[in-house]
């Protein structure tokens, strides 16, 4: 029958061994994908806002990293400017994405894809085979009036072209069971299915081609939190059966906490904190991520009043000199109502964040609740888990 | 009727239903169904105390909601305002509207785009009968009620020139100014973002402790619930399913549905709770006899695809629909309503 293309987990996690013993000095090799210095603006001249500004990050091959923000803080242009899907009046206007796909038989040897200049052409080649993206409504990605089974049947077509009609139809229900949905689904139309089953078809076409990235944009926001919590532990399932790495982006924090291996928070545009996701919950480093955490009434303990943030998200048309926070910072010092901090590690450590609050200044005091430590880290073990 | 107990409600229903008959679509011209939208739901708001109502999405609350605010009808059942029964098939008067106040989710839809937040305010004043030349000082006074000061800056805007926060604070300032006794919230904070949603909560409590507000509040999210409420009643495919004074049922859930909702939340401080059912339940048809919660229930037993289950006592003030606490006979609260035969009728699906 059909050659099932997916990897098994046992040859994904032999990828990973060979390329961190062969090639460690390497960087393409560890990393699937390599943002730097991206800038992404609506509009021209002085109706222009930005709306990634100066986004720099690394996604590990078969790691979860999870984008935190508020609505309006530029997390869907970021991964739609990324993997070229932006659409006027959006436009690239700084910086470079590198994809590293491993090619087809070699998993030895991977091919640095620069996606900011990639033709029509190569995109076509790395989309769906290398990377996938769900998007957060469904209902709006999938089309109308074509039943479920086509859809999986013209991604195959296209790209598996020597699948006949009958191996595309085997491998559309194996997808299907993959994500735990009977095969009848195939002949349904989106409006006929819930919200739930629409996400989980959308996962298993992201799927469909095995991808080495896949990204989630909001993909349970709009469903039940027991439908979530279904969608998430299938996710996982998934993740150790077939190494994806995953980009999960969520205003849920505490979903991303459980979920990710490292979180970058957002905020106006640019990335404000990024860490390991327990040391990001036990110990976080910027007021605003302090903040939201702090926005999350507990499950259990004792209730009392909590305050949340103050004031509203910004407006990027009118972003304040100096840090874009300070406006609703109960931190904020002189120096940050006038002059923007950069992202840079704290200390020795490879946790970075960007206030003037942790730049080593000795005459700032950083208040206890921005200073704790953290213990040793969940997200350590969940990586050792994941390759033994 | 309620004067003798010592908290006396301010709005109370009694076995409110509300059915809705609908063509099945695809299927013969004959086919209908029946959505049990609400069954035989009954509380008790009261003034400075928070009521929430959880549950997932389709379970009820909007309908049960608006039966409060009498904008829809009941299909059976009665509403008791300050201890007077509301004739069945009466209208909603003027002046129950000025004492039960409803605030929707989405607080873009429910302001007008093409008037100035004064308009939004200044029109229920006078359709209440306030005199023209006191509405803006009454309009303002509603602003600052809701912490958006200075009033004057807001009056003037329009609402696509407010944040999702500042808008939702200002329909509540809109329900505020007809001066009600009954606030019902319906998932006011659910398209607002995280940071500002502590603000709406606080603000609902405030009303309640300061103000003396009766308030419903209506949520998806059983944290914000157990943050804020007095009492916490699970909604699930219309029925209310348990319910609990204070923080009891979060905190020792004893109906089923309860159980897989509490698992089921993200909790950054737990690690290790993760609910394992993963099928794909939302294809279960809600069972038109026995327990509705039967085909999902871990613990079904046969009498539960039988018999509907009726409400035992399993704590102080805490109740539960489930047949897993019928060991004691006495703790029957309220038998389930008789199963009624209905003809020519397929399943809600
Ligand atoms: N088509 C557009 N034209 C102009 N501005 C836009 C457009 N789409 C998004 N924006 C602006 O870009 C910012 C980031 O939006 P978005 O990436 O959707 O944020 P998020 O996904 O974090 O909610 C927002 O402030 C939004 O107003
Ligand atoms: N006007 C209507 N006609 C038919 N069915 C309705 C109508 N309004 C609500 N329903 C049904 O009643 C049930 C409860 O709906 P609702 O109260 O809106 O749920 P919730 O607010 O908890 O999400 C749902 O199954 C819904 O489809
Ligand atoms: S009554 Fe039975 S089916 Fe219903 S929740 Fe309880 S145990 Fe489960
Ligand atoms: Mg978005
Ligand atoms: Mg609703």
């Amino acid at each position: 029958m059909i050659a099932d293309p997916l990897k098994t987990q046992a040859t994904s996690k032999m990828m990973d061994m060979q390329l961190r013993e062969v090639a460690p000095a390497s960087a393409h090799h560890e990393f699937v994908l390599e943002v730097n210095n991206f800038n992404v603006d609506y509009g021209v001249g002085e109706n222009m806002v930005r709306a990634v500004n100066d986004v720099t990050l690394k996604l590990r091959r078969s790691q979860v990293l999870g984008v935190a923000g508020e609505s309006g803080s530029g997390k869907s242009t970021l991964v739609y400017a990324m993997t070229r899907l932006l659409r006027a009046p959006g436009v690239i206007s700084g910086g470079d994405v590198t994809l590293n796909i491993t090619n087809d038989g070699d998993s030895d040897e991977v091919t640095p894809i620069n996606l900011v200049t990639a033709s029509e052409k190569e995109l076509r080649q790395i989309r769906w085979s290398h990377v996938s993206i769900v998007l957060q409504s469904a209902l709006n990605a999938l089309n109308p009036v074509l039943r479920v089974g086509r859809e999986f049947h013209e991604v195959l077509k296209t790209h598996r072209r020597e699948l006949t009609k009958s191996q595309r139809h085997a491998r559309s229900v194996e997808l299907l069971k993959m994500v735990g949905l009977n095969e009848d689904r195939l002949a349904r139309f989106p409006h006929e299915l819930s919200g739930g089953q629409r996400q989980r078809i959308m996962i298993a076409l992201a799927l469909a081609l095995d991808p080495e990235l896949v990204i989630m944009d909001e993909p349970t926001t709009a469903l039940d939190v027991v439908t979530q919590r279904e969608i998430i532990n299938e996710l996982n399932e998934l993740r150790s059966r077939y190494g994806f790495a995953l980009i999960f982006i969520t205003h849920d924090l505490s979903l991303l906490i459980e979920l990710a291996d490292e979180i970058v928070v957002m905020y106006a545009g640019a990335i404000i904190e990024r860490a390991g996701a327990s040391e990001l919950y036990e110990a976080p480093r910027h007021p605003y991520t302090l903040g939201l955490i702090n926005s999350f009434p507990p499950m259990h303990g004792d209730r009392r009043e909590l305050t949340g943030i103050p004031g509203s998200p910004p407006d990027l048309a009118e972003l304040p000199e100096g840090c874009s926070f300070a406006p609703r910072c109960p931190y904020a010092m002189a120096r940050c109502l006038h002059e923007a901090p950069a992202l840079l590690n704290i200390g020795d450590s490879d946790r970075s964040v960007a206030c003037w609050l942790h730049t080593g200044d000795s005459s700032v005091t950083v208040p206890v609740e921005l200073s704790r430590s953290s213990s040793p880290s969940r997200a350590h073990v969940t990586v050792l888990q994941d390759h033994t | 009727m309620s004067e003798i107990t010592t908290t006396p409600a301010q709005l109370s229903v009694r076995h409110l239903t509300r059915h809705f008959t609908t063509r099945v679509p695809g299927r013969l011209l004959h086919a209908k169904r029946v959505v049990r939208a609400v069954d035989d739901a009954s509380l008790d708001l009261v003034r400075g105390q928070v009521t929430a109502v959880v549950g997932e999405s389709g379970s009820g609350k909007s309908v049960l909601a608006r039966m409060l605010a009498r904008i829809i009808a009941p299909t059976s059942g009665e509403l008791i305002l300050e201890g007077t029964t509301i004739p069945a098939g009466a209208k909603r008067t003027l002046e129950y509207a000025s004492k039960v106040q409803l605030v929707l989710q989405d607080p873009y839809a429910s302001t007008n785009p093409v008037h100035r937040i004064r308009h939004s305010l200044e029109r229920p004043l006078l359709i209440h009968g306030a005199k023209k030349h006191d509405v803006e000082d009454l309009a303002k006074a509603a602003l600052s009620r809701v912490s958006l000061d200075p009033p004057e800056r807001f009056l003037d805007r329009y609402p696509h020139e407010l944040s999702g926060g500042q808008l939702q604070r200002v329909s509540i300032a809109r329900a505020l100014c007809v001066k009600p006794d009954v606030l019902l919230a319906d998932e006011p904070i659910s398209m607002l973002d995280v940071s500002v949603r502590l603000g709406i909560l606080n603000l609902l409590k405030g009303l309640c402790d300061n103000e003396h507000l009766a308030v419903l509040y209506i949520t998806h999210d059983i944290a914000s619930a157990r943050y804020l409420a007095d009492e916490i009643i699970v909604m699930y495919a219309g029925q209310i399913v348990e319910r609990s004074r204070g923080t009891a049922l979060v905190d020792e859930p004893t109906h089923p549905y309860t159980q897989l909702l509490i698992a089921s939340v993200p909790d950054p401080s737990d690690p290790t709770s993760q609910a394992s059912q993963s099928d794909e339940h939302s294809s279960y048809a809600v069972p038109e006899v026995g327990c509705r919660f039967a085909p999902r229930c871990p613990f079904v037993m046969d009498v539960c695809r039988t018999t509907d289950p009726p409400v035992f006592q399993v704590g102080e003030g805490h109740t539960s629909r489930c047949w897993l606490y019928a060991d004691r006979p006495e703790a029957v609260v309220e038998m389930a309503l008789p199963e009624r035969r209905r003809e020519g009728e397929t399943t809600k699906t």
